[in-house]
């Protein structure tokens, strides 16, 4: 596993390029070193073959050229000891038998050292103190060569080559001598073959150089040792050895041979510097050249480096980005954006989970489900931000109510759901809604002002209220509809019941959808009549719902629902149509003209296309607006008494009348009442069904008709039921009535019928009224 | 000798050039190359001459065999003739035949004393050849070149 981890890690460029880099410098320069090497050597081996073939050759020129001259000088002495001695130079000369004076000057010195005969004129004429003539007086036989002798001013170093002459009777009668320059010796210094430092040399064995060259330098008479020079290496090996000369100090490939017979041996030698300084220069070439592409490589490898480094660190920072999207992306999926609250599908996923351990562990757990109340209110009035402010400090405020286990989520709108995982008794949820709705009931600041909200909190505990998540939460949602039915601001548990109610409510909500496309609506009419004349002044269009399963469902019952689902706004429009309508087809049947009373709901009040709404309705049925009454309750009026009067003066300027309905049981007083601009205002029922009896009843309806006549309004008595209450309020001039004494609501063609009687302008019971 | 005088004092007289070469020029003319009257050759350049001094050429064009003949060393006319002909001092020419010598690649020409000598050997072998100074040419040889 870690070879294989190391081995991965190779191929990663901050480890794979220095790696090449420096697989490929030791490649190019084990390559130069061995280049160098290769040719160092081969340099070394043709400089040391080359000085010694040029050593043979040269042997074989000075073996030569002194053969030549010892041959001149027997054939001298042959012809001296035979002819006498002064004639036969010039004899010789003249027949071309001696060597050519351009270069050698032949010489003959009798036995007393003077010189008696000579080709040229010669340098010396007296030469008995000479070596080479003690050395053939004293007995020599062999051919004597002199040592340089340096002839002063000239400038060339001569060389003297002599034998003995004897005389018929064998004694010494003088020498012959050859004399040469010694420069003869290594004229056959070529510089194209030698060089500027290459050695050319003749070394006597008694260690004086009989002639020396090197470049156009010539000397003779330099010493050496002998021993060290002519080795018996030097001899017979090929090559010649590489060593320092010690009479110039400069290290030569030299070879030195022993002539054959002769006491002399050639030296050649090749400067190693000169030899060599073509390779060298090839090598720092060569080293240039390594170094070049070794900077070249590294710059190339730095580059790459550089750009992988790049590369990986884009990568890396994409792949984080990536990531970071992802976690995000998870994040907005599980989260509520505006509270930063885990959300529904994070609440039920850990919900299941909680349930999950709950059971296992056989634990207890409760669901705590919140709506705050009257949050629609505080959106409406204050704008949604702050509302979104609201719901901000909300889950702040929840979330500081709960321990550190539980979970507080939003499910949506003002919903929150809390869940308590560890209960150990279910006194403690009781407890935590107690603190969540202290919590909840504190004042808020919004835009500068304070505002209370309360909230309603039902709860379902694990596991007698539900086994799963989604029981759970629904059956929480059940007891919390139990806590705003119980005037809100508190909670409640759930139980069994809540949910047969709850199921009834699930029932008239999908009933309600489609009882519009079902036309299972119907509207019945409640006439008004005037109290002082008897007659049918106006209608009041009442909605009834023909369920095909529940049979007749009463308004009280499903008005809630629709209202809390919205389906109240088309079926308001539905109504609204349907009684202008059939208020037209009675004027139209030649009925005299009546007022038509709609009911309207808080939210169809507060529709944002209400007024478009009943513009376009009571254009449809070309029914004059004054003819249109909208009777609104008094606690609608009170809930935002701003936007309540602009859309009242909204629909005033349309020319439609406003009826307050159920007058007297809300908190409106005289003077806000006052402000409005209200046409009517419909006492409401409780305190006319008890006048007959309480007389504190009385009064009090006595006091609103007052109140309203002071106020020059329609007062309008609901609900009369007996002769007695119709009485007293004939008595208290109350303008109209409306109840069962005269007639209960009745469909549409009954009313026909109803108004049909009463047009021969005499109606039984207004009659009955009056007379009475 | 007297040419050399001669050269010397125009040279140390005049450094230009120009006024070297009309003097060498006309210094030239004072020693000529030779060969016999009885040679059939009747012209050879300047170079052939020096090839054949110089023992790079042994016969003349013709195919014949060609023999130089050097005056005496140190004398005027042999100095002036290698000077003028060949572009090279006494000791250059001197080196040069040590080489030769040495090498074993040839030998210097036969030397005659003088130029008197030398019209002699001349005017007797056709194959010879060989420089005189201009007064003592005579019918017997005939003079080469420019």
């Amino acid at each position: 596993m870690p070879i294989k981890r190391g081995l991965g890690h190779i191929a990663e460029p901050h480890i794979l390029f220095p790696a090449i880099a420096v697989l490929v410098l030791a490649v190019i320069w084990g390559a130069t070193y061995n280049l160098i090497a290769a040719e160092g050597a081969a340099a070394e081996h043709s400089a040391a073959v080359s000085s010694r073939e040029l050593a043979e050759t040269y042997e074989a020129q000075v073996v030569r050229a002194v053969r030549e001259i010892d041959q001149a000088l027997k054939f001298v002495k042959y012809a001296y000891e035979i002819r006498g001695r002064d004639v036969v130079l010039s004899e010789l000369k003249a027949r071309s038998l001696l060597p050519p004076d351009l270069v050698f000057v032949v010489s003959i010195a009798d036995s007393g050292g003077d010189i008696v005969a000579s080709t040229r004129p010669p340098e010396l004429s007296y030469v008995a103190t000479e070596d080479y003539f003690r050395i053939q007086r004293d007995g020599g036989t062999n051919l004597a060569i002199s040592r340089p002798p340096h002839v002063p001013d000239s400038g060339i170093w001569r060389l003297q080559f002599s034998r003995r002459l004897t005389a018929p009777d064998g004694k010494f009668s003088g020498i012959v001598m050859v004399s040469v320059d010694a420069a003869y010796f290594v004229s056959g210094y070529e510089t194209a073959k030698l060089g500027e430092h290459g050695l050319l040399g003749i070394l006597g064995t008694d260690g004086v150089f009989r002639a020396l060259r090197s470049g156009e330098k010539l000397s003779a008479g330099d010493t050496a040792n002998y021993a060290n020079v002519v080795t018996p290496a030097n001899e017979t090996d090929g090559e010649a050895t590489l060593s320092t000369n010690e009479w110039d100090g400069v290290a030569r490939y030299t070879s030195a041979r022993q002539l054959y017979d002769l006491p002399l041996a050639v030296v050649v030698g090749l400067s190693a510097d000169e030899q060599l300084a073509a390779t060298r220069q090839d090598m720092r070439t060569y080293l240039w050249r390594a170094s070049g592409a070794s900077l070249l490589l590294l710059l190339i490898v730095g580059m790459l480096g550089r750009m992988s480094k790049q590369l990986a660190a884009s990568r890396r920072q994409a792949v984080e980005e990536q990531i970071a999207h992802a976690a995000r992306v998870e994040y907005l999926a599980y989260h509520d954006g505006l509270t930063t609250l885990p959300n529904r599908s994070l609440f039920s996923k850990l919900l299941g989970q909680s349930t999950a351990e709950a059971r296992r562990a056989g634990r207890q757990m409760a669901v705590l489900f919140l709506d705050l109340d009257r949050f629609k209110h505080i959106n409406d009035t204050l704008g949604h931000e702050a509302g979104d402010e609201l719901l901000q400090e909300v889950a702040a405020r929840l979330k500081h109510c709960l321990r550190e286990s539980d979970l507080v989520a939003r499910l949506g709108g003002d919903e929150f759901v809390a869940l308590l995982p560890e209960l150990n008794e279910e006194r403690y949820a009781a407890t935590v809604a107690q603190k969540i709705l202290a919590a909840i009931a504190r004042p808020f600041l919004l835009l500068g002002q304070e505002f209370r909200i309360t909230a309603s909190i039902g709860i379902s505990i694990y596991p007698q209220d539900g086994l799963d998540e989604q029981t759970l939460t629904k059956n929480a949602d059940i007891a919390m509809y139990k806590a705003k039915e119980e005037g809100k601001n508190n909670f409640q548990f759930y139980s069994e019941s809540l949910n047969s109610n709850s199921l009834e409510r699930l029932t008239l909500e999908s009933g309600l959808r489609h009882a519009l496309e079902g036309e299972e609506f119907r509207l019945h009419y409640q006439a008004k009549w005037d109290i002082a004349t008897g007659r049918i002044t106006g209608m009041e269009a009442l909605l009834r719902w023909q369920h095909p399963d529940l049979g007749t469902v009463a308004p009280m019952q499903f008005i809630k629902v629709a209202e809390e689902t919205g389906l109240i706004v088309p079926i308001g429009k539905w109504v609204l149509r349907t009684a202008c309508l059939q208020n037209m087809a009675w004027q139209e049947q030649g009925l005299p003209q009546l007022r038509m009373a709609v009911n309207l709901t808080a939210r169809q009040f507060f529709d944002e296309h209400l007024l478009e709404d009943l513009g376009a309705i009571l254009a449809a049925a070309r029914m004059a607006p004054h003819l249109l009454e909208l009777e609104i309750s008094e606690t609608l009026l009170m809930r935002d008494v701003e936007k309540t009067l602009r859309i009242l003066a909204a629909l005033k300027d349309l020319g439609i009348r406003i009826a307050i309905d159920d007058f007297g049981i809300g908190y409106s007083s005289l003077s806000t009442l006052q402000q409005f601009p209200v046409d009517t205002i419909k006492i409401d029922q409780s305190f006319i069904r008890d006048i007959s009896t309480d007389v504190a009843e009385q009064d009090l309806a006595g006091a609103i008709i007052a109140m309203g006549r002071t106020l020059s309004l329609t007062v309008v008595a609901q609900g009369v039921e007996t002769k007695e209450q119709a009485d007293y309020l004939r008595q208290k001039a109350c303008d109209e009535i409306q109840g069962f004494y005269f007639k209960r609501p009745l469909p549409a063609d009954q009313i026909s019928r109803l108004l049909l009687a009463q047009r021969p302008d005499i109606d039984t019971a207004a009659t009955r009224i009056v007379a009475a | 000798m007297r040419a050399n005088l001669l050269l010397l004092k125009l040279a140390s007289l005049a450094a230009a050039g120009a006024i070297l070469s009309v003097a060498a020029g006309w210094a030239a003319a004072d020693v000529v190359a030779v060969i016999s009257a009885k040679n059939p050759v009747t012209a050879l350049s300047r170079n052939q001459v020096v090839e054949i001094f110089l023992g790079k050429s042994s016969r003349f064009p013709d195919g014949s065999q060609a023999v130089p003949i050097d005056q005496a060393e140190g004398s005027a006319a042999r100095d002036e003739f290698y000077t003028n002909f060949a572009g090279k001092s006494p000791a250059q020419v001197k080196a040069y035949w040590s080489k030769i010598i040495f090498t074993g690649r040839g030998q210097p020409p036969r030397q005659v004393p003088n130029g008197v000598e030398m019209l002699k050997v001349i005017a007797d072998s056709p194959g010879t050849i060989g420089y005189i100074e201009q007064s003592l040419v005579d019918s017997s040889v005939k003079v080469l070149g420019p």
